[in-house]
């Protein structure tokens, strides 16, 4: 191991193998990584030694051996019995809109579910609103041991300092030790005032989450650096642990509406500040058809190589055949062949149908994050190396024009004989 | 908000920054205006530098800092047919002790920022991701700056360089170059092939730090005039290929297909193998030698580098002739401004210095050089290909005696290539270069 | 009025490829430019400073090459720019970014009080979109996320109406100054240079900060102020796929075998089963 000056072993990067991602740099205590020439390089003078760009570098291009672990601020039954005997249970962030739970709520409360069992713990809703007590039994049929309610006229709609202060109230009331929040705008806009206020962790965007056995952490893992790489985050040392997860990540849990739950009810402490005033609210007029794809059980979506005006009437009858509606990727959307709201990806919308048919679509990193969850991906392409098959469950190599009409065919045979 | 400036120099690649180094060195307001979003993002060649005309400029280079990836200390040709080659290489410890950085290969995106920056620190004002969409002219036709694509994009200055490069729209434009014919223009494809340094070291049999360049010729050009290069650099391979434009135009050869067959060459792939192909980019060379030369200065300009297409074709010189012709420019205009007379016949005292040195000379010593490869095609078909039967015939050991062998060369050359007309070959050849 | 505009500094990820043979990152020497959605929030900072006279700060925290970024800003119109760069703010997570840049910005208010601080929605490298409602949570501004437009800027009553995207739609809201705008990419578009400014930020000197500047508490700087940590990094897991029908030859064949394969599965047969049942 290289030495510095100060007789620090430091670590070093093989150029040959940085792939340039940075996130060494983001994540050197120092600041003694810089880039140069497309590749890292570490200032050996500046270098403490610690080994954090060794651990997060994704292809092993740290050149460092590791001593000791970093030094542990806190030891861990330390932080175990500082959790347990202050924080406990998972909570959810109930978001509710005109009286109705969302979506994303209901699926983190199956999540929440799984992690309270790995912690032998009970799950907790937070649920702020006017008139939301429904939404409050439903989140118990859901999966709540207890849901906290905060019902106002004030929190009727959502204003982002009223809805701040009541959420970090009841988390400082009620302490659990996870709080999970849909990764919705109103979801994003309330967290990081929440967490900012608690001064906790919050991270953001996760797609996966699960306790670590030896610490009972939660680990949150998101897509980073443009969904190109993924990232596992922990916060040790800050309760509650908090994170936005995305929507259709997690499966929405079976309702049973005999659960038993208890309600608790608090009371706002209104702020004292001047309040923003809701003018108007001007609901999504869609350019096209008011089509919400990630409703549909099927989707046949058409990409870059089945970019055409001719192809779309073929897509919508395969469409048609399946349940489903025609979705497509970014550059038919550019091409002009179809409205924004039809586009599934990162800039577009998530989807998770149960059957996804990829038409023509060659499976940028950017594409695959909107569909990933879909249950049965189907892919058609011409190009054998194209990515989509790397996540198709079935793949058919081959010119769409000659494949989709044999398609139709094959599947109005087998609908016929049913 | 308007400022004027002593020199606008419309390009920062090493012509324009060797001529704004020198001017901001002697105080004179220079800005040199680049269309990449930093200097050398859109630079490109092999990547090969010379120290001795680097060091006419920054006479520190090396304790500057100057990235460079390996210094040069063996020049290898290689002759190649299809199937094999010959090799004649050339090394010296000169190359490391007494004159060592004589030439070196550099990555052309970090050089280019870092020359700039010397630039900068010296006081020049290096404006970037700007283009220069023509040029001002007064009621006398006189260069007097420069008009570029932003808002309020009008530059005023006493004299203009014109170093943006053999492929400039500008020139187009404006006139001040005649378009380049196809024929006194290379294209050439280059692909960085990245592999551990310590790799590059074994196959190429160096030191770290050291490096080799290697110019081939032969059959690999698929029968253009052409050439290809390897160069090495820390832990990459510069791997080039390239032919005459015209040669392109009429074979129809893609260069990218010539590019990949050059890379199964038997004598290429060894050195290539498991490397990682990190880049790829097609560019421009200007192969015109002196005949091409336009006009490199008229009232309130002045041409430099590559733009004014000097370049040696068969030495591959290019940065060397660009550096040097931007600090000749540089100093002319710094007497230019002394006597305050920017016309074409004060600054025609930068084609004075050009003549006066090796650039104008070698270019001139060469002149017929280009002429000599266009109507030589059979360098790049019938030689290597009988160059290589002969070397392999002799070399086979079959119990054939070698006098028979010898017989049979003989007879398969003359079928090929009249003794006459390879007489003639060397002949001319030697008389385009002597 | 004063207006203050953070800026990241960030790698350009829309340029990174992934070797689908390799599933790794192709390196091509990545960039780095300005948060393209912090260059939007310079475009309405800007607007606002032209609609409204007064002044336009920018910030960013970063390495000090993140000065390029500030400079960026300046030939665009900004009339200040600091860079905050220390030892001490490296490795910060969302929460001490948020509580640097707050510090920073108290700092300037107590020369000139701020009325409108404009940040992108979110930066491409982490898309965490926290530190703007970290910023208006500490300071105590209003806070307007995914702002799309900016309807009215009231000076005399100190309120400002702007659209912001919600759920399902858009709403009109209107709020007190000071406040703190995260703006989608939308609103506006970021206005190029002109040359003699670009010329003047070339010139301009860029102020930059430590941590004693901004008076900050080294508990709440940089890594050990940041209650996440990142415990391992890695590229997507690489999937393999199911199996590939060869089409170019006879499709009939291979539609055929796709549609064998698929109603293998019981579950995707039951599905199709419904909808033709329907």
């Amino acid at each position: 191991m290289p030495k510095n000056s100060k007789g620090i072993e430091v670590a070093k990067i093989l150029p040959e193998k940085c792939i340039g991602c940075q996130i060494c740099v983001a994540e050197c205590p120092v600041g003694a990584i810089e880039m140069s020439n497309g590749a890292a390089v570490i200032d050996p003078e500046v270098c403490i030694g610690c080994g954090k760009c060794f651990e997060v570098c994704p292809v092993e291009a740290v050149k460092f051996e590791k001593k000791r672990s970093p030094k542990k601020i806190r030891k861990p039954e330390e932080v175990a019995q500082y959790a347990r005997d202050n924080y406990r249970g998972v909570a959810v962030f109930i978001e509710s809109f005109n009286g109705q739970g969302a979506t994303v709520s209901w699926e983190l409360i199956g999540k929440a579910r799984q992690l309270a069992e790995k912690l032998n713990t009970r799950v907790i809703g937070f649920l702020l609103g006017y008139e939301v007590n429904d939404s409050a039994r439903e989140a118990i049929a859901y999966g709540c041991d207890e849901v906290h309610v905060i019902d106002d006229p004030l929190l009727r709609t959502y204003i982002s300092k009223p809805y701040g202060k009541a959420l970090t109230d009841l988390c400082k009331k009620v302490k659990p030790e996870i709080f999970l929040i849909g990764a919705t705008p109103l979801g994003r806009d309330l967290a990081g005032i929440v967490a900012t206020n608690l001064e906790t962790g919050l991270t953001a965007d996760c797609t996966g989450l699960d306790i670590e056995e030896e610490k009972n952490l939660l680990l949150m893992t998101r897509p980073t650096f443009g969904g190109n790489i993924m990232a596992t985050i922990f916060c040790e040392h800050h309760r509650p642990q908090m994170s936005t997860v995305r929507p259709r990540v997690f499966k929405t849990p079976e309702k049973n509406p005999a659960r038993n739950g208890n309600i608790y009810c608090h009371v706002l402490e209104p702020p004292h500040d001047k309040l923003p005033e809701l003018i108007d609210f001007i609901k999504d007029v869609v350019s096209g058809d008011g089509v919400d794809i990630s409703r549909f059980p099927a989707l046949v979506v058409a990409g870059k190589g089945a970019c055409d005006l001719e192809t779309m009437p073929l897509l919508e009858e395969l469409a048609n055949l399946v349940g489903g509606i025609v979705a497509c990727s970014r550059p038919v959307v550019e091409a002009g062949l179809m409205p924004y709201d039809r586009q599934v990806g990162q800039t577009g919308k998530t989807v998770a149908p149960k059957l996804y048919l990829g038409i023509g679509v060659s499976g940028a990193v950017q594409h695959l994050v909107g569909m990933q969850g879909s249950e049965k991906i189907i892919a058609v392409n011409a190009d054998p190396k194209a990515p989509i098959f790397n996540v198709a469950d079935v793949g058919i190599i081959g010119d769409y024009k000659k494949v989709v009409p044999v398609l139709i065919e094959e599947l109005k045979k087998r609908k016929l004989r049913n | 908000m308007q400022e004027n400036y002593d020199v606008a120099i419309v390009g920062a690649g090493p012509a324009g920054i060797s001529a704004a180094c020198v001017l901001a060195g002697k105080g004179i307001k220079t800005i040199v205006v680049e269309r990449g979003e930093y200097p050398g993002a859109k630079n490109i060649s092999g990547g090969v530098l010379y120290g001795h005309d680097l060091a006419a400029i920054i006479p520190d280079f090396v304790e500057k800092k100057c990235p460079v990836e390996r210094n040069i200390i063996e020049s290898r040709l290689w002759f190649l047919s299809k199937s094999g080659g010959y090799s004649l290489s050339f090394r010296d410890r000169a190359f490391y002790e007494k004159q060592a950085f004589n030439a070196f290969t550099v990555g052309r995106a970090r050089f280019d920022r870092w020359f700039a920056e010397q630039a900068r620190a010296k006081g020049a004002l290096v404006v970037c991701s700007t283009v220069v969409t023509d040029l001002l002219r007064d009621s006398n036709n006189r260069v007097i700056g420069v008009t570029t694509d932003r808002p309020e994009g009008d530059l005023k200055a006493r004299v203009v360089v014109l170093a943006d490069g053999i492929n400039s729209p500008l020139a187009a434009k404006t006139g001040f170059r005649p378009e380049p014919k196809p024929s006194h223009i290379a294209l050439a494809v280059k692909e960085v092939i990245e592999l551990p340094e310590e790799i590059i070291n074994e196959r190429f049999n160096t030191e770290t730090g050291h490096g080799v360049t290697i110019e081939i010729i032969g059959e690999i050009t698929q029968g253009m005039d052409g050439i290809a290069v390897i160069y090495t650099n820390k832990n990459s391979l510069s791997v080039c290929i390239g032919a005459n434009l015209s040669d392109f135009m009429e074979s129809k050869v893609k260069p990218y297909e010539m590019l990949e067959e050059f890379k199964q060459h038997p004598l290429v792939a060894p050195l290539i193998k498991d490397g990682q192909a990190k880049e790829y980019m097609a560019h421009w060379i200007a192969e015109g030698g002196y005949e091409a030369i336009p006009q490199l200065c008229g009232d309130g300009y002045l041409i430099a580098g590559d733009s004014g297409m000097l370049f040696n074709a068969l030495h591959r010189e290019g940065s060397n002739m660009a550096m040097t012709s931007g600090r000749f420019a540089a100093e002319t205009i710094a007497e230019a401004l002394d006597k305050g007379d920017f016309s074409r016949k004060t600054l025609a005292g930068y084609v004075a210095r050009l003549q006066n040195s090796y650039v104008i000379k070698d270019l001139k010593k060469y002149r017929r050089f280009n002429a000599f490869r266009l109507q030589h095609h059979e360098l790049f078909t019938t030689l290597p290909r009988l160059g290589s039967f002969a070397a392999q015939q002799m070399l086979t050991v079959d119990g054939v005696p070698k006098k028979e062998k010898q017989k049979a060369i003989c007879k398969k050359f003359r079928k090929e290539i009249s003794w006459g007309s390879l007489i003639r070959l060397l002949w001319t050849g030697w008389r385009s270069v002597k | 009025m004063h207006f203050i505009c953070c800026i990241k500094q960030v790698p350009d990820t829309s340029k990174v490829k992934i070797d689908p043979e390799t599933n790794t990152l192709i390196r091509s020497g990545v960039e780095s430019i300005a948060n393209p959605y912090d260059m939007v929030a310079l475009e309405a900072a800007l607007t606002l400073k032209d609609t409204c006279g007064g002044k336009l700060t920018v910030l960013s925290m970063g390495p000090p090459q993140a000065e390029q970024v500030l400079r960026e800003a300046i030939s665009c119109g900004a009339d200040e720019a600091i860079l905050l760069s220390d030892r001490a703010f490296a490795g910060a997570d969302t929460l001490a970014t948020s509580y640097a840049l707050t510090r920073a910005i108290e700092k300037l208010a107590q020369k000139t009080p701020v009325d409108i601080v404009c940040c992108g929605k979110q930066a491409i490298d982490g898309d965490t979109a926290q530190v703007g409602p970290g910023i208006a949570t500490r300071l105590g501004y209003t806070q307007f996320t995914y702002v799309t437009e900016i309807k009215e800027i009231d000076t005399v009553n100190a309120r400002i109406t702007v659209k912001r995207k919600v759920e399902g739609g858009s709403e009109i809201i209107r709020g007190p100054l000071p406040c703190v705008l995260t703006v989608e990419l939308e609103l506006a578009k970021p206005r190029r240079a002109s040359l003699p400014r670009l010329i003047h930020s070339l010139k301009s000197e860029i102020g930059v900060w430590n941590a004693e500047a901004i008076h900050g508490d080294n508990q709440k700087l940089g890594l050990k102020g940041s209650p996440t940590w990142v415990k391992k990094i890695f590229s997507p897991p690489f999937k393999e796929g199911g199996p590939r029908f060869d089409a170019r030859e006879n499709p009939r064949q291979a539609v055929e075998d796709c549609l064998k394969t698929l109603l293998a599965d019981e579950t995707f047969a039951f599905h199709l089963l419904k909808q033709w049942g329907q």
